[in-house]
């Protein structure tokens, strides 16, 4: 596989116990995880942050005592309940022991003699759509470009696609452009800090440039929707008198989106970092694929343009 | 009083495009949208050509080149799309609406200067 289009998921990683620390990080290493490693003193903070992942690997007895793993789950549920906890136990690899209401914290239990089964766990809990490799390359890609020629004095970077369950709303402004093809339908979303994009827009702080910053993210979520639509979507435009929505659902108090669906959602993140001056904080744009009306990889294709109708862009073709 | 008239929803693109083409000593006049460009466009005689994007609330780009043929009946003016489309379906519908032609974004000011002149009657 190609690895610009190599999708990985961070996990936190909720384990005190060194030598099972160690296991578990073998496996996140060899099964496209990033593991990250959290105490429990600290582990509010991360959760309320924007640090965006696929899921938690708790340990039943990390904290004090033993239980204490489970007494955590109950408040991590409460913060961050769209992701997955997984319960590494000592001496058996499934929930039955728990009350009725506990079970309910937790998607999966294993153990470390039974780590294979956490495997499958991932895969049906965050690596469970198919995105084809040419999709993924393809959109950063694009995206790439579009940032590129947007933001014209600075350098932009990305790391490596990953999967997301969270809901996390990241920066203060983000814009939602919906996608809609015989193969998919759904939403783009780009998601910013304002302080960052002024900055790197070269916009006066606490002026009304802001509206200056909503309409440049508005015109690279254009110029990406564009490029998409004459990529992949060309012709396949979804057709019928009856097409289904849902209600997204903002709540400004937690940060927190949400399309009506517990599917993963592809993600990107970029950095724009000015080519000229180090001292300018750089900007990091998140850029989120949520396919939650249709997802239909079976039926993706690239749109094969002739030749003859190719014309660069900004290139004038007189007719 | 106008040479060309850009039409766009972004104020981004707008700024840039007239930025540029004033830049190049062109007189530029701008609207936000289809409905703008067709009004800016009646009460200024002398625009010789419209420079628009395609997706824009309240009017779209292609409407407006096909009112601008059927309503205001000026069949004169020159009209070029600049989009992020660029769909064989849309440039036929285009095409078909008199637009003359058509730019996927972005915006490459250097390379369509000379053409634009010409356009405007320059």
């Amino acid at each position: 596989m190609d690895d610009s289009a190599k999708l990985v998921s961070k996990v936190l990683v909720l384990d005190g116990n060194p030598e099972s620390f160690d296991r578990i990080k073998e496996f996140c290493d060899a099964n496209d995880l990033i593991g990250l490693k959290a105490h429990e003193r600290n582990l509010m903070s991360i959760l309320k942050s924007n640090v965006d992942m696929g899921a938690i690997l708790l340990s039943e007895d990390f904290g004090k005592g033993a239980g204490s793993g489970i007494a955590l789950a109950r408040e991590i549920h409460l913060v961050r309940a769209e992701l997955p906890i997984v319960l590494r136990r000592e001496h058996s690899d499934n929930l039955d022991d728990l009350s009725e209401k506990d079970r309910k914290l937790f998607c999966a239990a294993y153990t470390l003699d039974n780590v294979a089964k956490l495997r499958g766990v991932i895969d049906e809990f965050i690596f469970s759509r198919v995105y084809p490799n040419v999709l993924v390359r393809g959109i950063k890609e694009i995206s790439e470009a579009a940032l590129t020629s947007q933001f014209k004095s600075s350098e932009v970077g990305s790391e490596p696609p990953y999967i997301v369950r969270d809901r996390m709303i990241y920066g203060e402004v983000f814009s939602l452009i919906p996608l809609e093809s015989s193969w998919c339908r759904g939403y783009m979303m780009l998601q910013t800090d304002e302080i960052t994009m002024l900055n790197v827009t070269g916009s006066e702080v606490g002026g009304s440039d802001f509206r200056n910053i909503n309409s440049a993210l508005s015109e690279v979520t254009n110029l990406i929707w564009g490029a998409f639509k004459n990529r992949y979507v060309d012709g396949q435009e979804k057709r019928g008198d009856f097409l289904t929505q849902v209600p997204i659902i903002i709540n400004h108090q937690h940060r927190y989106i949400s399309f009506g669906s517990e599917d993963p959602q592809l993600c990107f993140k970029y950095t724009l970092a000015d080519k000229d001056d180090d001292n300018i904080q750089p900007m990091v744009i998140y850029q989120r694929f949520v396919f939650n009306l249709n997802w239909s990889p079976d039926d993706f294709k690239e749109v094969q343009a002739s030749v003859e109708e190719l014309v660069d862009s900004g290139e004038l073709e007189l007719f | 009083m106008a040479q060309i008239l850009i039409v766009d929803d972004s104020s981004t693109v707008r700024n840039e495009v007239c930025d540029f083409l004033k830049k190049n000593g062109l007189d530029v006049a701008d609207a936000v949208d289809g409905k703008d460009g067709l009004n800016k466009l009646k009460a200024d005689p002398r625009i010789k050509l419209v420079v628009s994007d395609v997706n824009m609330p309240n009017m779209d780009g292609l409407t407006m080149a096909e009112k601008i043929r059927s309503e205001l009946n000026n069949s004169t003016v020159n009209i070029i799309m600049l989009t992020t489309e660029s769909s064989a379906s849309m440039k036929e519908r285009g095409k078909a609406a008199g637009v003359k032609g058509w730019i996927v974004k972005p915006f490459k000011g250097e390379s369509v200067l000379a053409t634009f002149k010409k356009l405007a009657g320059l």
